[in-house]
């Protein structure tokens, strides 16, 4: 028996080169719904949508296991070889063993501590302030997410897509999505410099 | 971009990813980048109905950790018909699937914010306070927003609605589970009947003093009309200070 190693991203490149082939349309409209449906009977999942936070042990443990075994039963698609990656249970739980349970997110005296919670936390989430890819023009960029990095409460930016850069549509796979990125990059540090928030993470 | 900063990689629905991202993914891994895993299921999507919907959640959250060797994941169930991430089933299936990793991992997750209403608006700060409260008591790590206009209209996002969604996350969290479950299904109805209504708000530039950046009169008063339901419905944050 071969001692269990957490999988890498070349592992997976592999594995999506020599799975199994597989139909995209019976992977979307067949097998990810269906296997989601046989999960839920077989551990009796019920949700009822007005508890939004579960406190039924046996429920929340049970969707754990169903996501667990989906993820083994099914695999992951990948949509350029059309072919299935797949992973044994060991595999996945090795991943999950050493997963980070806390990083240091930015850099100096505004970086945080990012590091796991339990639902009766007292310690609040890390605030990741920013218009979460929302478009903005190129004239109010730089003031938007400055209007983020100043609010004391807000730990790290999100930011958001350029509409345009120098007036030009940055289309994806063009130059010009490259210039957006490197120009959406270089304004959220000057708006974090300009609040103040040198070193906070984006 | 430092080290020390989030790396983002997207999965795609259901279950599904590129070659593409697996080669950045192997920059970033090579890179000792802090790695973000992104994925938002769709209810009413491939998956099905709510429980499905978790179901595939749970294991998309799971992936993120298997397939790109994410520091954390950045969840979003949206809703099909409305595409937002507020709407009370897809709060239902963020706070159940986060619940669900939390009980039995230590993996760290995040939420990703999509409103139906715009800034300088009461429901967008209403909805982002339900989310928020989701997020905050179901043990998430991270909350990431707030794209309001379900983020497709342009300059429709400032920094006030992200105070929401901090200053909501202090004064939840440690509350008692039964006790958010209550304040959340009467705040969600405040608002889950007006989707087809919802105001728009208004573009950032007429939000605040784009030159002194500080909000505008009209959106303190929005704001704390907020606060005054949120306080109301059992919240003390802004009373106890």
């Amino acid at each position: 028996m071969t001692i269990p190693k957490a999988l890498t991203v070349f592992d997976i490149y592999e594995r999506a080169k020599s799975g199994a082939k597989f139909e995209e349309k019976e992977w979307d409209f067949k097998l990810i719904p269906q296997t989601a449906t046989k999960l839920k009977k077989k551990y009796n999942i019920k949700m009822d949508k007005k508890t939004i936070i579960p406190t039924d042990k046996e429920l929340i443990n049970n969707l754990f296991k169903a996501g667990l075994e989906m993820l083994v039963e099914c695999g992951v698609y990948c949509i350029d070889t059309n072919r299935v990656i797949k992973y044994t249970e060991e595999e996945i739980r090795e991943s999950i063993k050493v997963a980070p349970t806390s990083v240091q997110y930015g850099e100096g005296k505004n970086a945080r501590t990012l590091a796991c919670r339990t639902y009766k936390d007292k310690r609040p989430p890390i605030i990741q302030g920013g218009p979460t890819g929302a478009p903005c023009s190129e004239d109010q960029f730089l003031a938007i997410h400055q209007s983020y990095a100043q609010e004391p409460l807000v730990d790290t930016i999100v930011d958001g897509v350029l509409q345009t850069i120098k007036g030009y549509d940055p289309v994806p796979n063009s130059p010009w999505e490259i210039a957006a990125v490197k120009s959406e990059a270089i304004m959220v540090r000057a708006a974090q410099d300009r609040a103040g928030r040198t070193g906070m993470g984006l | 971009m430092r080290q020390s900063d989030s790396h983002e990689i997207s999965q795609l629905n259901e279950l599904k990813i590129d070659v593409g991202a697996l080669v950045f993914n192997a920059h970033y891994v090579l890179a000792g980048n802090l790695i973000m895993c992104e994925q938002m299921p769709i209810y009413g999507g491939y998956a099905g109905g709510l429980e499905e919907t978790t179901i595939v959640d749970v294991a998309t959250t799971i992936n993120s950790f298997v397939m790109t060797q994410a520091t954390w994941h950045l969840d979003g169930p949206v809703h099909v018909r409305w595409g937002i991430t507020t709407a009370r089933e897809a709060l239902a299936v963020a706070g159940h699937a986060a619940m669900a990793i939390e009980a039995n991992t230590n993996l760290m997750l995040g939420n990703q914010y999509y409103t139906m209403a715009g800034p300088c608006t009461v429901m967008c700060l209403l909805e982002t306070a339900a989310q928020t409260m989701t997020d905050t008591a179901s043990g998430r790590e991270v909350l990431s927003g707030v794209a309001a206009s379900k983020g497709v209209a342009t300059n429709y996002t400032t920094g006030m609605e992200a105070r929401m969604m901090a200053e909501v996350a202090h004064a939840v969290a440690g509350m008692e589970t039964e006790k958010v479950n209550a304040i959340l299904d009467k705040l969600i109805s405040l608002y889950e009947k007006n989707y087809k209504t919802a105001p728009k708000g208004k573009p950032f530039e007429e939000c605040y003093d784009v030159v002194k950046l500080v909000p505008t009169q009209e959106y303190i008063d929005v704001y704390s009309e907020a606060v005054k339901i949120l306080t109301d419905l059992g919240l003390d944050y802004w009373t106890k200070k």
